[in-house]
């Protein structure tokens, strides 16, 4: 630990690429070393070339040509891809498809309205900040795909401009990442500026991170925290110096962020989490050079544990800090959320209404999910249904969508209640009947098959005069959705399921049309089912109390703000973020099947333009996306076959080689199937920009396997020397002529590909002539409107 | 060292515990090692230990010893690096320590004979059992033959337990009424259809014959049965499957190579558990299943154990015996593919580690992919074909499994009518028309309408036979209709026709309109009537071939029925209509989607359509020869109908099922299921299982990841837990069960269609199998335990088992009377046993 520091007062230029050739502190050095095992015989380079590159070695870091080179290309490659996703910002100057969604959760921070969305908070905070800063008000409701953003007539002058900034930013700096990492990776310039040019030329890249849509900040966290493990590993010799743990911490940042943008932020924690098992199981191991001790393991354990569990939990949740802090007003999320969530929403209509129920209170009560009034009329059920069952021909018990008398019920209680007081009010757990003042009778329900769903219990009334033979078919339990023993059943707030005490059903609805007898309202019945979300309802108002004169709404008097703790809040967020992901299973005519996804089959079209003949369609470089495939299929091929030929005693592959081949590319290849495999057990509708995350990392290998191919050489070692590690002879990669050539002519028709696909990413050209042309050649899924 | 069978369970060679990575580290010594480390260890040691410890070999399945070559060591190569002769000498040494502790009967006696062989190294010769003298009284006898009496006191508990008042209920019993019904089919001899393959059914039609019946029962859900059928005699021998689990069970334990407490164990957990037991009393597949299931891991045990001796008579029996095993267990349903996936996954491990040995002579390395390509494919895969070759041979009738096949084979039913097609269609016909591609249904229209889409009227396809999938052949709107009296005016290749749908009179429509589920196709309807239409009802007969008269040139145009398969062209947009299997939701009633192709593919068969059934009055009938359908042909065919039916038995939302389940609400019984009414007249059966053995099986499932994560952790800090041989034995044994059961288990997470808890009773033995091993393990082989804690653990788990199972034995034998007057039946809150 202490020689650590020592050591950069010695070289303080040194860095990780830079590993020096003799031992940089020899008094600190351990003298049973083996130098002599320093092989030589494997390098690539004659004496004189070693004594080059050793005095180049020797001159401060940022004086090194190679250095400079790579900078250079680095900032022109960050440059060149700004161009690329800034060209032309400002066309579609009108909505272009998820921009509905985001582009509305952006001006609801600006707003201040609590919202409710699937993904985690940060990258749309991000785009309101963007908003912010650019002047936006926020009033802009980003209704349809296609509204215009600029309308001076109407004095609408949205600054979508600066709000598409962003993601653009995030994605010119998303090419310089991944030409970072395939530095620190030890790739060659040309070979990273190719990865990175995969990235920069991808049309599926570009569309995405040129509008107001969450992919941009994701997939540059993303790529982030893969660069962050990379440059954490490269120290692993000298753990525990600062540069240890800040990249460690950085690590776990980034992690976090990723998840703030969208849940598949978790994927990425696996494929972290993979490397650091790995990692740990071979510091683990008794038979390395130099054994750790279990103490000094658990330090390792333990840095791990912090920096990338408890850190980035401690940042996943500011970020819902902050978004419950921004969001204090009410606004459209509110009705997802539990009642005590939503009285801390300002102006919240539990807030401004709930007020608790009594006995002989006459009610309107509606359906939570889909807000349908609880209704009875005189009209019965027929007797015989089409499917030959016969019914009670009791009077028609239904859920309509519209005020009417005959939604009101009273409150009957079935106990005595006194004459006043506190004692009238109707509790959780409460048995009561309710009665339909309107046709004089009695909800009721009971062991007879509803008319559609024939597992579940009719609902009907039975007249008061004839209650005494019916009377236990006609008590309910009010039941209060996590209430406790005594609460108060409330308007509004107060959500409860009403169960049936005799037959325990609780009373239900779907979305279940009733025939033209029914008059297409909405069936009502009793579920058997004992966990069943959607039986939840609340009572809407109070329409009059027992006299049947004083209204009570007048009385009311608004209620202020009620704190929740932070954690319930966020617990309750997340559970129904989770939820909901889950639930997003409608169709969607450019949804898509994850097996299309690395071939580039079918995309989306996000924009189209009937007049002018345009359209935005997200799809990726077809030639990049299948040099990512052939990149990836070789790779498995390589391993297969070393796997094959070393189990028979044969080493194909130099060792420095196949090490890099199986820790880094090997790496990347983890992180292409945690970020693409799970999707196949997902069901919920899925679409080619999932894949994004996915496709960085296959350009990872397709880079990694083409050096291999085209060099057979590695920049090694990559990480920076320890006090006991053993010394070995730096090689550096070679790009030969032919090499060069290869490649100048891959990227050349990759920048083709994405020249040809660009008039869908830029949307800006016309295309009638030509159109058909495209979806010959490529048989995209083009909208069909044109 | 040998005073009897008991005390050499608790005895280990000393040599057992050192880790083979001395031999190679010296500059590590572990402190906590037990034994004595190799080099205190001299080979002679070893050889005087087999001498006295050579085990009896009497039993057929019985370990053979490392003989010659150095395949263990190979095999541990994987946990230390790099072996030497020393070590395969230690190796050899303690591996037959273990097998002395195993097959501790009257050892001892044979040593010197096979000391000779194992000093031959590269000789692969099978040790056999020398000559045993008779036994010379009762007790020599009983001990000379425990390894097969034991089982067969199994077998007859096992008996008593299956057979007991197994014909209390007289009614048909839950699924009794499919495989009832199938059985009859058989018996009839009528072509039915169903999700699973034929060797199961078959066998139950068999036992149906046995018991007498003739198949004339309808077997309604509930019905009590007529006095003409015997279903006791039936239902014995459909238990006869189950009552053979008992001992699979016994010797699969035995082969594990486990103490006697642990095999008792779990063979008691085998006899006593009532889901197994339920499940086996009725005309059921599952039994069935069940004892091949069982019988696959037997045979794969013993295979393993042949492992030392390859090519040996034994090795190739047990290969035999496996792939045979695996045949009838995909025979009976499809499940068995899981277990027949175990056999793979540890077929590939060792023929990777065979692939390493680099001292095996490459020609014998083929000889061990040959064998098993012979006994893990051929055999299985030819058991499969011949189920398939008898069910076409048994169903020579007609009967409702017809339209699922193709046109050609339903002709060759009897009782079929086709034959009277008119054999040339004209316009005017009626006809229905079939699909070409495997598994494909009849064109079929009903009144409801799309919900997305354009929302006209469904166009599906249907595999039954019914009026709605009759459609007449009518010229375009502009042609002149032809009357009664015109010339016939016959159906010919390029033909621009109308398709009517005779059932609703709408005419078969397309239009470019995103089809239902295949979203790059358009979307088929059926739109207007006798005068509403416009040109995109026109359709064009595009002929591919005949498959009689031979290729498209040779059709000479015109279209007969059932043999010319052709292409339904739309006329505006270019498009084929196809039929390729994509399962409509419910509100399509699960029927196949039609839609229109936009890309034009020939090769495509989900585009081919053949005229079925053909209408004509004025066309002479037909006298077509019966033309023989292939049997590939038909066995895929009928393969692939199977798999899509599979596929659509997906669950219904709109529907609460309370029969299915799910996958997590197996391993700690969260559910159960009733078998038939609840009323108090009738027994009643209710489907759960012994909850000390699920929840202990689920319990060792836990445990076992627990456990291997520890000693890989201790592994790597090279603590030594094990004795040479010992890892991989133990870890044999994990691998089996944990594999076995999470092929069995997980794939019914992914799976879209309905589960049931009868579903989890395969993975079921997986899981009692880790129970066995890991007690093994940690108690009964544990040399730190007395024998007397041993057998008080195993009196306190063998006695929980028994007395649990006494507890519920009702719901396997039949509850009479109300249910609530049977106390104490409800052990989770989730049952729903009680009203």
């Amino acid at each position: 630990m202490s020689q650590a520091p020592r050591r950069r007062a010695v070289n303080p230029k040194e860095d990780c690429e830079q590993i020096p050739l003799y031992p940089v502190s020899s008094r600190s050095q351990n003298t049973s070393l083996p130098q002599t095992n320093v092989d030589y015989s494997r390098s690539s380079y004659d004496a004189l070339a070693l004594k080059k590159d050793s005095e180049e070695a020797r001159k401060p870091y940022w004086k090194k040509k190679e250095t400079l080179w790579s900078w250079t290309t680095g900032g022109l490659l960050v440059a060149l891809a700004a161009i690329v996703r800034f060209w032309g910002i400002g066309f579609p100057d009108g909505v272009v498809f998820d921009e509905v969604h985001f582009g509305k959760f952006a001006s609801y921070y600006i707003l201040r309205e609590y919202y409710f969305d699937v993904h985690p908070p940060l990258s749309k905070m991000l785009l309101g900040l963007a908003g912010y800063l650019s002047g936006f008000d926020g009033l802009f409701d980003f209704e349809n795909i296609g509204d215009k953003y600029v309308d001076p007539a109407a004095g609408l002058n949205v600054p979508f401009k600066g709000m598409r900034s962003m993601p653009a930013v995030f994605g010119s700096l998303t090419v310089g990442v991944v030409y970072w990492i395939m530095r620190e990776s030890g790739y060659p310039v040309a070979i990273s500026a190719f990865s990175a040019g995969l990235i920069l030329f991808d049309n599926l890249h570009v569309v995405e991170t040129r509008l107001i849509l969450l992919d941009g900040a994701l997939i540059l966290f993303m790529s982030l925290s893969l660069l962050s493990y990379i440059k954490f590993h490269q120290l692993r010799y000298r753990p525990f110096s600062t540069a240890w743990w800040a990249w460690l911490s950085s690590t776990g940042f980034f992690l976090a962020c990723t998840l703030g943008c969208k849940m598949v932020g978790l994927l990425t924690f696996c494929t972290i989490g993979t490397a650091v098992v790995w990692d740990l199981w071979g510091l683990l191991d008794i038979k390395r050079s130099h054994p750790l001790t279990m103490e000094h393991f658990s330090k390792h354990f333990l840095a791990r544990t912090i920096c990338l569990i408890v850190v980035p939990f401690g940042v996943y949740l500011s970020f819902f800090w902050l978004h419950f802090k921004i969001l204090n007003r009410t606004g459209t999320g509110d009705t997802f959320m539990s009642a005590a969530f939503q009285e801390t929403l300002m102006g919240n209509e539990l807030l401004m209404n709930s007020q608790e129920l009594r006995y002989l209170d006459t009610i309107t009560i509606r359906h939570k999910e889909t807000n349908m009034f609880l209704h009875s009329h005189v009209d019965r059920y027929p007797l015989r249904y089409d499917d030959g069952r016969i019914s009670s021909q009791g009077q028609q018990v239904t859920g309509y969508p519209f005020n009417d008398t005959n939604n009101n019920w009273q409150i009957i209680p079935t106990h005595d209640i006194p004459d006043s007081g506190r004692g009238r009010i109707c509790r959780h757990k409460d048995i009561i009947q309710l009665y339909h003042p309107m046709t004089d009778s009695y909800l009721l329900t009971h062991d007879v098959a509803s008319p559609l769903t024939t597992t579940n219990q009719e609902f009907t009334t039975w007249p008061k005069a004839d209650i005494n033979s019916r009377y236990n078919d006609t008590l309910f339990e009010v039941v209060l959705v996590e209430g406790f023993e005594g609460e108060p059943w409330k308007t509004k707030s107060g959500w409860f399921q009403l169960v049936h005490v005799p037959t325990s059903v609780k009373m239900w609805t779907g979305l279940g049309t009733l025939p033209d007898w029914g008059y297409k309202q909405q069936e009502i019945n009793g579920n058997k089912a004992h966990q069943e979300r959607s039986s939840t309802w609340f009572a809407d108002e109070i329409i009059s109390d027992e006299s049947l004169v004083a209204n009570r709404t007048g009385e009311k008097e608004v209620k202020k703000v009620v704190p929740m703790n932070f954690f319930k809040k966020f617990f309750e967020l997340q559970v129904l973020m989770l939820q909901h992901n889950a639930g997003l299973t409608a169709d969607h005519p450019y949804a898509s099947q994850p097996i299309d996804w690395p071939f580039d089959l079918s995309g989306i079209s996000f924009w189209t333009d009937n007049v002018d003949n345009q359209q935005v369609y997200a799809i990726g470089n077809l030639l990049g996306w299948w040099i990512c495939v052939l990149g990836l299929s070789v790779f498995v091929g390589i391993v297969g076959a070393d796997a094959l030929a070393r189990r028979r005693g044969i080493q194909p592959i130099e060792d420095h080689l196949r090490n890099r081949l199986y820790n880094n590319t090997g790496f990347f290849l983890v992180s292409w199937m945690f970020h693409y495999f799970p999707f196949y057990m997902m069901s919920r509708q899925l679409f080619i920009h999932h894949y994004l995350p996915a496709h960085l990392s296959s350009a990872l290998v397709a880079g990694s396997i083409l050096n291999f191919i085209l060099t057979e050489t590695i920049n090694y070692p990559v990480s920076v020397a320890g006090t006991t590690t053993r010394l070995r002879p730096r090689l550096r990669a070679v790009i030969t002529k032919r090499a060069a050539v290869v490649l100048g002519i891959l990227s050349l028709a990759v920048v083709g590909m994405f020249g040809f696909l660009s008039p869908f990413t830029y949307g800006s050209t016309g295309l009638t002539p030509t159109q058909s042309g495209y979806e010959q050649k490529t048989s995209f899924n083009l909208d069909p409107s044109l | 060292m040998q005073r009897g069978y008991s005390s050499r369970s608790d005895t280990h060679p000393p040599s057992s515990s050192t880790h083979p990575d001395l031999t190679f580290s010296t500059d590590y010594q572990d402190t906590e090692d037990l034994g004595l480390p190799l080099h205190h260890n001299p080979p002679s040691h070893h050889h005087h230990q087999q001498h006295f410890n050579q085990p009896l070999l009497n039993s057929s399945h019985m370990d053979i010893n490392p003989v010659g070559g150095n395949p263990a060591s190979r095999r541990r190569g994987k946990l230390g690096a790099g072996a030497d002769p020393a070590e395969e000498i230690d190796n050899r040494g303690s591996g037959g320590g273990i097998e002395m502790r195993q097959f501790g009967v009257d050892g001892g006696r044979q040593g010197g004979s096979n000391q000779l062989e194992r000093d031959r190294p590269g000789k692969e010769r099978r040790v056999r059992p020398a000559f045993k003298p008779p036994a010379k009284n009762w007790k020599e006898f009983i001990e000379n033959n425990s390894e097969h009496l034991i089982p067969l006191g199994y077998l007859i508990l096992s008996m008593i337990t299956r057979y007991w008042k197994i014909g209390k209920s007289n009614s048909v019993v839950w699924d009794e009424a499919h495989f009832g019904k199938f059985g009859s089919h058989y018996l009839r001899g009528e072509f039915y259809f169903d999700v699973h393959p034929p060797l199961g059914k078959m066998l139950v039609g068999l036992a149906g014959l046995f018991s007498g019946y003739d198949g004339s029962f309808d077997f309604k859900s509930g019905e009590v049965y007529p006095p003409t059928l015997h279903y006791t005699i039936w239902r014995m021998y459909m238990a006869t499957y189950g009552v053979l689990m008992v001992p699979v069970g016994w010797y699969t334990a035995r082969g594990l190579g486990w103490s006697r407490f642990a095999c008792h164990l779990v063979t008691l957990m085998v006899l006593l558990d009532v889901g197994w037991l339920t499940i086996s009393r009725f005309i059921l597949l599952d039994s069935m299943l069940l004892l091949f299931t069982f019988t696959t891991v037997l045979g794969l045990v013993n295979f393993h154990n042949q492992q030392q001796d390859s090519f040996s008579d034994d090795w190739w029996l047990w290969l035999v015996f496996t792939g045979l095993s695996i045949g009838c267990v995909i025979s009976v349903k499809w499940v068995g593919l899981f277990v027949t996936a175990l056999v793979g996954l540890y077929t590939i491990e060792d023929l990777w580690d065979k692939f390493g040995d680099l001292s095996m002579p490459f020609r014998t390395y083929v000889r061990h992919w040959i064998a098993r390509i012979v006994g893990f494919i051929i055999i299985p895969v030819s058991v499969y074909l011949l189920s398939f070759k008898l069910h076409f041979l048994i169903l020579r009738n007609t009967g409702p499994g017809d339209s699922q096949m193709s046109s050609l084979f339903q002709a060759n039913l009897n009782g079929n009518d086709f034959i009277q097609n008119p054999l040339e269609a004209a316009f005017g016909s009626k006809v229905t028309l079939k699909n070409v591609g495997y598994g494909g249904g009849l064109l079929h229209s009903h009144i409801q309408t799309y919900p997305v889409g354009s929302f006209q009227q469904q166009v599906t396809c249907y595999h039954y036979k019914d009026d709605n999938n009759q459609w007449v052949i009518t010229p375009t709107w502009e042609a002149d209709p032809i009357g009664s009296e015109d010339d016939i005016k016959f159906l010919q290749d390029g033909d621009i026709v109308r398709l009517v749908h005779a059932a609703t009179g709408r005419n078969l429509h397309s239009h470019p309109v995103v089809a239902p589920v295949t979203k790059t196709n358009n979307e088929v309807s059926c739109y207007g009537n006798a005068t509403i239409g416009d040109a995109n009802d026109y359709w064009v007969i595009e002929v591919v071939d005949d498959t009689v008269r031979g290729k498209k040139d040779e059709v000479k145009k015109r279209i007969h029925s059932l043999t010319t398969r052709m292409r339904i062209r739309h006329l505006n947009s270019g498009c084929y209509i196809r039929a390729a299997n994509g399962v409509l939701p419910q509100w399509g009633f699960k029927q196949i989607e039609v839609s229109c192709d936009k890309d034009n593919n020939p090769k495509d068969p989900h585009t081919y359509w053949n005229i079925e059934s053909h209408w004509n009055e004025r066309l002479p009938k037909g006298d077509a020869k019966l033309y023989k359908s292939p049997f590939f042909s038909d066995f895929w065919h009928l393969n692939v109908a199977m798999m899509t039916s599979n596929n659509a038995l997906v669950p219904d939302p709109d529907k609460e099922d309370i029969l299915a389940s799910n996958p997590f609400d197996w391993p700690w019984l969260y559910l159960g299921l009733r078998m038939c009414g609840w009323s108090a007249e009738q027994s009643k059966y209710y489907l759960i299982g012994n909850p000390v053995v699920w929840w202990s099986g689920s319990f060792s499932l836990v445990l076992s990841v627990v456990v291997v994560g520890l000693y890989l952790f201790r592994g790597q800090r090279k603590y030594n837990d094990f004795g040479i041989g010992e890892w991989d034995r133990f870890i044999f044994g994990i691998k089996l069960s944990f594999g076995g059961w999470a092929l069995h288990f997980l794939p019914f997470l992914i799976m879209g269609r309905v589960t049931y808890l009868h579903h989890y009773l395969p993975p079921l033995w997986f899981s009692v199998l880790m129970v066995g091993h890991l007690t093994d393990h940690f108690i009964f082989s544990n040399r730190r335990l007395t024998l007397r804690a041993k057998a008080i653990f195993f009196g306190l788990f063998a006695g929980a088992v028994i007395l649990v199972f006494w507890w519920f034995k009702g719901v396997s034998f039949g509850i009479d009377g109300l249910v609530e007057d049977h106390w104490g039946l409800k052990w989770r809150k989730s049952w729903n046993i009680y009203n």
